[in-house]
Parts: C-alpha cells; structure tokens; sequence
C-alpha cells in the first residue's frame, strides 16, 4: 500500500514508523531519506523501458516489487546518469547482442559469473542461459545485468589507470564493501598455453622459471584485455602470481600421476596404452557405441573438430548451443600429451576447463567445485545423452554429482571447437566410447586446491546431518553452542536450537566483542549474507555442553 | 521423515498442510536453498548470518511486515547478527504452503 493516509498504516508498520521516530529520526530526515531510497529504486527499475515485453511475468506474491536484486548503487554524480544513460541505451538492443558483449568481455576479463550473481541477484542459471544461449532475460533483470556491466567496465578501467598511474588500487573499487572475499582466481587461456608449452618442456620449474612464467603470463592476459602490459593491477583478481603458478605445476603433476595410477587399475584393453596419439581411433565396439552415441546428438555437428576429434567422441555428442563455442578470439588449447593409457586423463577436466575462454560464464570446470554452476541447456543435453549410455565402464569415482560433474568437460571440449588443437587426445583414451564414461572417469580429480566457491563449507553437510548422530559432530558444534550460550541472553528460553547436531561451520563476521564471546568460526571464506547451515534440532540442550567447553573458551 | 497426513485435518476451514506430492517436489527445493528439516517435528529451519546486528534486525522487519501481512508468523531467534528461523504451520502440524511462501520470501529478504 501507498501508505499515503495514515489509517493505511498496518499495525506492524505504525509501531515501526513509531519506533523510527522515537529512536530520533525525525520527520525530516525520514522523509528525505525515504526520498533518497526511493530514487535510487527508481533509478534501477526506470531503466526497463517497458516492463513486460514478451515475456510473462512468472511473479507470484512472492515477488517483490521494489526489485529483490541488489542493484548497482549508482553514485550521485553525473557519472551514474551517463551510466544509467548508457544502460538505457543497452536495452534498446538486441537483447542477444548485448549478451554476446557481455559475455565476450566477461571472457576477456576472466570474470566469474558468480560476481555477476551475487552483485545482480539474477539467478545464475537464467544469467547463463541467456548469456550462452540467449534465453529471455525480463528487461527489469536485463536492466541489472547491464547496470553491472557498466559499472564493471568503469572498474576496470579504473584499475587499469591506477595501474598506470602507479596507485594502490582501492579495494573497494572492484568490490562492493560488503563482500568480504575477492573474486576468485581463474587461469586464462592465453596464460594455460603458456603453462602448457612449459610443462611439457619441464615439469618442475625452478622458482625462476616460475617467475618467468608469472612475466609471461600477466603480459599475455593484458594483451588479451587490449591493455599494456604493465598494467597489472587491471587483472584484478586474476593477476597470475608465483604461487599459482607453483600450484598449476604441482596440479598437473598430480594430476599425471594419478591418470597413470588409473590407467594400472583399469587397463582397457582394446586401446594401445599410447602417450600421444591423437590420431588413435576408438575400439571397434567402443567405435560402436561412440557412433550410436554420435546419431543421437542431433545437436553435434562437425564442430570444426576434423576427423580426428570426431573419433575423439568427447566432443561432438556433447555439443551444446552454438554460442558456446563461441571462443572469439580466445581459442587456446594447450597440447595435452595423454599418458596412461586407456584411461582419459584425469586432467583433462581442469586443463581443459583452464582453456576455456569461454567457459567465464559456464565456470563450470572447477574441479573443486565439481557439481557447481552448469548452465541448465548443457545439463540437459548432457543428461539426455547419459541415459543412452550403459554402463561399461566402472566409475571411479562417483561424485555423486552424476550429470553435472560430467558437463565440464564435455562442454569444454565442444568449446574448444576449433580445429587446431589436438586435445581430444586426452580423451581418446577414454574409458568407453562414451564421453560419459570418459568425463566421469575423470572426476575423481581431487588434486586441486579445493577451493571450491560454490560451497559454503557448511553445505558441504549433507541436510541429513541433523538426523544423524551427535558422534560425528565435533568441537565446532559445541563450541558454536556455547558461544551461542555466552553471547546469549541468560534469560532466552526458548533458544537457540544448538545442539550436538549442529555443527557450524560456515564462517563468522562480527561477533560481538563480550568479554566472554569467542570466535568460533572458522576463519575461511565468507559470505555477506548468505544464510549459512546450521543444523539444528529443536529442543535446545545445551547444557550439557557449557562445561566442557567453558574450559576452551574461557577468555 | 515424519510422515504427514493432512487427510487427518477434520476442521473446516483450517490450514492444510502439505500433501505428499508437494512435499515431494518442495522439500527438495527448499533443501537446496539450505532449509533443513527439523527433526522431531514437521517444520523446516534455517539460519542466516548477516555483517552486522543491523542488517540482521532490517532483515527481521522485512520478514516481520510480510509476516503480518500474511499472518503466518516464524518462530525466530535473533543474536547480533545471526538469525535463526523455524518455520511451521500451528494449525496443520506441520508445513503448510504458507511456510513455503515465507520461506521463499525470507530467502529474498535476506538477500537485500
């Protein structure tokens, strides 16, 4: 309701204002500042011309009108209406157009979707599928999307001439002030040819060759962003340092070493154990398969991928949208040499994930990450073309996340449509003529550095946690009962549910500084607002668990 | 899980609950967006953290005002910055589509 006359006032609303105004706000200041709110509201919605344009409004009551997404704070200057001016003139376009803008500058720039999400509040999958395939975007929505865009070019552009001008960037340029981490790091591919072409000549590289590779590889990336070289700080957060490169390194070995401990567990023998062969045609009953597998994906098409690539399997079934292989530019495979035999090699996952230029929207390769952010078009057709396949080949590691930890790879080798770059070699060897089987041998990639961002370490709980038994639940739990005991008002009842059941895990902001309060949470990443696990079954007791924990966290 | 049976409801005009198809389809949604089910009785929970004790508190006046507004209220707990919210129909038992509705409002909210 308007709230313009009074008596439209709910009961809730009235103590509310009444508490507003006995707490010293007065009039005036409510007044303008409800001004102030309304226009930077208005400023985010004003941009959508018109509202429904074709496409249905699916908003049930649950929809807010004042738009739930957190919109970009224009800043008061003219600059914001050159901005907005600029976000106006965006959705006049062709919706599908600008999506391929955005898209091919968030691959230049190596830009997680997940940024994109979290300062937009767009949904990740719908913000995929239209990016890659151009699924309707309300201009209501387009409107934020733009309005990060915008404001994301000025950022950069700003890193870039601090950069320049040998300033410290602001932290809080890039970053809204609420998000306590930085964006997290994501190989390039102009930077993954570059380690690829050294791994294969050294597999260990001594710190000096390591810092050669970070000169290379910064250099390369500012070129693919059309910036000088030693405008470093542009790169963001995706600045390549010395110990990423130490990590690659190590990753790769690793990764290595367990393709070849694969290939001992499960010899396959219809293909020659080969290192390179990339020429290597799939057994004759695997050529079987792979060729049914082939007719069935009306979606493959000869993907530039030549003869060759074709017998590589991999690829074409799993051909997405035709803007997937959208590379523009980008289209870098690094060689892969594929040892051990029969088995695809473990890395083909993360390498192949690494390489591609345009998987910056799919992010979908993460290892780490394994069922994180597939974009719902490549799941589906992945899915599909999993049910035709038996099951021949053993998984060796199911990560449970069945289909979308198959897409991954499978999206990234049809990204990397381009001829040139043999590296389905990794995947001939492949278990089955499936690129099923050969995507999900391949998972059990744990070698990376876990840092997976799409989990919250407490989601890492499966929900059943709190069914379970206390027993598996450690000193978190009852350290988290317990601060929530000290911080807690002695007189609460009804409280917090903490019990042995729940465990906490998920990183902590503030706490409030009593004497007796502890940290309890660890320390990792941390997420503004996300609602974090907590499991938690009803009746409190906690008692039980003051004792020995008051001893722990004494302060 | 407590199975529910909202065929036992006998009072006109009463909030019903679930049925088991909508559970089935619903819980699992909820479940991925971090709601968890209570255990001891048929109400889903789920705990959210917020920078500061303001925008924890902002959080509960928006879920306070759509509570009125919807007359279905949570059962909450508030310390600082972290708010813990229960969610569960009185009349029915259990979960009824009203707990479903606030709940995916209160994931909005807690996104502002």
């Amino acid at each position: 309701s308007d709230g313009t006359k009074p008596s439209r006032l709910t009961a809730l609303q009235e103590q509310l204002i009444w508490a507003l105004l006995e707490s010293g706000l007065t009039r005036d200041v409510l007044v303008q500042a409800m001004g102030e709110l309304e226009r930077s509201r208005a400023s985010a919605g004003a941009e959508k011309p018109d509202r429904g344009d074709g496409e249905s409004s699916e908003e049930g009551e649950m929809d807010f009108p004042p738009p739930i997404f957190r919109d970009l704070d224009k800043l008061p200057p003219e600059e914001a209406s050159k901005l907005r001016a600029e976000v106006d003139q965006l959705l006049q376009e062709d919706p599908w157009h600008v999506a391929k803008m955005v898209k091919s500058y968030m691959q230049q720039h190596n830009l997680p979707q997940r940024e994109v999400v979290e300062s937009t509040g767009l949904n990740q999958s719908h913000l995929s599928q239209h990016l890659n395939k151009g699924t309707p975007m309300k201009n209501q929505k387009r409107a934020a999307l733009y309005s990060w865009y915008v404001k994301k070019q000025c950022e950069i552009s700003q890193q870039f001439t601090n950069a320049k001008h040998g300033l410290a960037t602001v932290e809080e340029q890039g970053e809204e002030i609420k998000k306590g981490r930085r964006n997290r790091f994501k190989w390039g591919p102009a930077s993954l040819q570059i380690l690829f072409h050294a791994y294969e000549r050294q597999k260990n590289p001594s710190k000096e060759e390591r810092e050669g590779l970070v000169e290379e590889c910064n250099r390369a990336e500012c070129l693919q962003r059309g910036v000088s070289p030693s405008q470093l700080a542009g790169l963001g957060s995706n600045l390549v340092t010395e110990v990423r490169v130490y990590n690659w390194f190590a990753n790769r070995r690793k990764e290595e070493a367990f393709r070849h401990k694969l290939a001992l567990d499960t010899p396959f023998t219809n293909q020659p154990a080969s290192s390179s062969n990339p020429t290597l045609p799939p057994s004759p009953e695997h050529g079987v398969k792979y060729s049914q597998q082939i007719s069935c994906d009306t979606a493959s098409s000869a993907r530039g991928s030549g003869g060759e690539r074709v017998g590589r399997l991999v690829v074409s079934p799993v051909q997405l949208e035709p803007s997937h292989t959208l590379l523009e530019g980008h289209n870098l495979k690094p060689e892969r040499v594929s040892s051990g035999g029969p088995l695809p090699p473990v890395s083909t996952l993360t390498s192949l994930h690494s390489l591609s230029a345009s998987s910056a929207s799919s992010q979908s390769l993460i290892m780490a990450s394994v069922p994180s952010v597939m974009s719902l078009g490549e799941s589906s057709l992945l899915i599909g073309l999993a049910s035709t396949q038996p099951q021949t080949v053993p998984v060796i590691n199911n990560m449970g996340g069945g289909f979308t930890t198959l897409q991954p790879i499978s999206f990234q080798q049809q990204l990397h449509g381009s001829p040139q770059q043999p590296i389905s070699q990794h995947l001939q060897s492949h278990m089955a003529a499936s690129p099923f089987m050969a995507t999900m041998a391949q998972l059990p990639c744990h070698m990376y550095k876990s840092d997976s961002p799409q989990y919250h370490s407490s989601s890492l709980l499966s929900q059943t946690m709190v069914i379970t038994d206390s027993s598996s639940l450690g000193t978190l739990t009852s350290l988290a009962a317990v601060r929530q005991i000290l911080t807690a008002d002695p007189e609460e009842q009804s409280d917090p549910p903490l019990q042995e059941d729940s465990l906490h895990l998920q990183p902590h902001t503030p706490v409030p500084a009593s004497s007796e309060s502890l940290e309890l949470y660890p320390a990792s990443q941390s997420t503004e607002s996300h609602p974090s696990h907590l499991l938690s079954p009803s009746p409190p007791d906690i008692s039980s668990y003051i004792p020995t924990q008051m001893v722990s966290t004494a302060q | 899980m407590r199975s529910f049976t909202s065929a036992l409801s006998s009072q006109a005009g009463k909030i019903q609950g679930l049925t088991e198809e909508e559970r089935a389809h619903l819980l699992p949604l909820l479940r991925s967006a971090q709601w968890v089910e209570v255990v001891g009785r048929d109400a889903i929970y789920k705990e959210f953290i917020f920078k500061d004790f303001n925008q924890a508190f902002g959080f509960m006046s928006r879920v306070a005002l759509q509570a009125e507004k919807m007359d279905h209220h949570p059962e909450w707990f508030n310390v600082y910055n972290k708010v813990q919210i229960t969610l569960s129909t009185h009349d029915c038992g259990g979960l009824s589509q009203r707990d479903i509705t606030l709940a995916t409002f209160i994931d909005q909210a807690s996104l502002m």
